[in-house]
């Protein structure tokens, strides 16, 4: 039975009016960084989406700006009431994440919205697109931000979506970024780019949310059959016009054509999820556009990454600690809890242990740090059951005052890293690599009781029928209830 | 007189002027085709009144130099060539 989702970021937007988590802005506004800084803005204040109706020089377009930056609007998105408790979120994506997998539905070209306006290669412009300059000092109008790149691997038939940032270079081609670590890295530049051939892509703006939701949550699953699950019945996708890709087919925008092997032109810089800008100017990989097809009134969707909270680091912290949680629980590990703030730019990962036996937290940390994900992180603060894993004071509590900076912290000096580590040096970015470390914040489960600190909190030194007496009379007392 | 800007990788004070370079502009012309990159050849110089149009540099991670520049396009190139 299919879960509650919306087929589309117009019934999305209209959700969000609903529950007051979305902005519809009425009067023009410049696509030339004004646009981008007001979703910049609204993401610093962890405040609502925005609905642009009026984009200056591109009239007939609109734009939808940080689609899913809070968790209200990720609750809303998964058919949650939007002020559920981030548990009620966890609890709804291991729900579906553990429910049965569907094959995505080929529909007809007529019951595919996507199709509305089809554009041939001869009249592609991709300027008549309302692709927004996100940030001063970006190298170029960034169409891609909310979106994902589809690709096929034609030897093994997988396919990939992935989010992968595009930048206009001119009317008919496209740049970007790919790692060579990536899904899409590790079939264009072995099976296409190294051996002389065009790779076809379609990019398509605008999914609808689950559809965004599974392009860029790791799973071993072919996304399309992920967003099925997430959906809870299969996804709907329609052929494209130039090549044998399929796309959701009430996304907003497609644009199809070929990723072109031995080709670079330059691309960035870009403001990144990170924070900075971290990656140069540079040569990267080329999109030469055939075809463009969209809805009317299409709506570009645009994020603007930068410093928290935007929803790339949301939803992909999110989707990362369930990942992993999933990968310890199949080694049977005692695991209680695993998370990553969207604060820490998806670099920092929490897990929750029961301390059962010695190194345990050099056994959990070696594990995620040894998994794919590890190129997105590369601190791993393990702490003990006591420890609430989603609560910022009880982390900080535990850090300064379980772990032990010699014994507690576990060096890996070479991992898999990525090119926009800030921290990382030139060589390290450029040769992908990155060193890792593991906090560990639990007590040796060697220490006698006689040695063991007794941690002193409301539910840790009072008795039940004590505690169960104040909370009853909490309000009794004069305090707001809680 | 057009606007162009360009990306360089050394700094401001390494950057070769007056000879023939190869390289990409971003045409900063106001409208839709605004940020479009041209690969061109051209030479460039400190003077902003030397050629017709005028340039502004940025380095790699996207910081602008104040200094005005001037530039003259010799050729625009195929973006990729066939």
């Amino acid at each position: 039975m299919a879960y509650k989702y919306y087929v589309d970021n117009r019934d999305f937007v209209d959700a969000l009016r609903k529950t007051g988590d979305v902005v519809d802005v009425k009067q023009e506004v410049d696509w030339d960084l004004e646009l981008g800084a007001i979703v910049r803005r609204t993401c610093e204040l962890k405040g609502p989406a925005v609905f642009f109706h009026n984009i200056k020089d591109y009239p007939g377009f609109r734009a939808f700006g940080a689609p899913m930056a809070t968790w209200r609007r990720l609750a809303v998105a998964l058919g949650l009431p939007p002020e559920s408790h981030l548990k009620d979120i966890v609890e709804e994506w291991r729900r579906r994440t553990s429910g049965p997998v569907y094959k995505p539905e080929v529909v007809d070209k007529k019951d595919a919205p996507c199709k509305e306006i089809i554009i041939e290669e001869k009249d592609v412009n991709l300027f008549d697109l309302p692709a927004p300059m996100v940030h001063d000092g970006d190298g170029g109008r960034y169409i891609g931000t909310w979106h994902f790149v589809v690709c096929k691997d034609e030897e093994t038939g997988f396919v990939n979506w992935g989010m992968y940032r595009q930048m206009i270079f001119d009317e008919k081609h496209m740049t970007g970024n790919v790692i060579p670590a990536s899904d899409m890295g590790r079939i264009f530049y072995p099976k296409y780019d190294a051996v002389g051939k065009p790779m076809s892509f379609a990019t398509v703006i605008g999914p609808d949310p689950l559809s965004a939701l599974a392009s860029l949550a790791p799973t071993p699953l072919p996304e399309p059959e992920f967003a099925g699950q997430l959906m809870g019945e299969p996804v709907k996708l329609v052929k494209c016009e130039t090549c044998d890709l399929y796309v959701p087919a009430t996304a907003e925008i497609i644009i199809e054509g070929e990723v072109l092997p031995k080709v670079r032109l330059e691309e960035a810089p870009f403001g990144e999820y990170t924070g900075y800008r971290t990656s140069p100017r540079d040569k990267r990989v080329v999109y030469r556009v055939k075809c463009i097809t969209m809805r009317k009134d299409a709506i570009m969707t645009v994020s603007n990454m930068g410093v928290p909270v935007d929803e790339g680091q949301l939803l992909r912290s999110f989707t990362l600690a369930m990942d992993m949680e999933q990968l310890l629980k199949s080694q049977g590990l005692p695991v209680t809890g695993v998370y990553m703030w969207p604060e820490s730019t998806h670099h920092l990962l929490v897990v929750g242990v029961k301390p059962l036996y010695s190194n345990i937290a050099q056994q959990v940390g070696s594990l995620v740090l040894g998994s794919k994900a590890a190129m997105w992180f590369h601190i791993v603060v393990v702490v003990d059951e006591e420890t609430d894993v989603y609560s910022l004071d009880d982390v900080i509590h535990a850090i300064c005052t379980k772990w032990h900076p010699v014994r507690g912290t576990i060096l890996m000096p070479e991992g898999i890293g990525n090119p926009l580590n800030p921290f990382a040096s030139f060589q390290e970015r450029v040769e992908q690599r990155s060193p890792k470390v593991i906090l560990d914040c639990t007590f040796p489960p060697t220490w006698p009781v006689t040695v063991r600190p007794v941690k002193v909190s409301f539910s840790t030194v009072y008795p039940k029928e004590i505690q169960e007496k104040v909370l009853a009379n909490w309000e009794n007392y004069g305090f707001k209830k809680q | 007189m057009a606007e162009f800007d360009t990306f360089i990788k050394t700094t401001f004070e390494e950057l070769p002027m007056e000879i023939e370079m190869e390289g990409v502009l971003r045409d900063l012309t106001a409208g839709r085709q605004k940020y479009k990159c041209l690969r061109a050849r051209f030479i460039l110089s400190k003077d902003p009144n030397k050629y017709p149009d005028r340039l502004w540099i940025r380095l790699e991670k996207g910081q602008v130099v104040t200094t005005p520049c001037s530039v003259k396009v010799l050729e625009v190139l195929p973006p990729v060539e066939a």
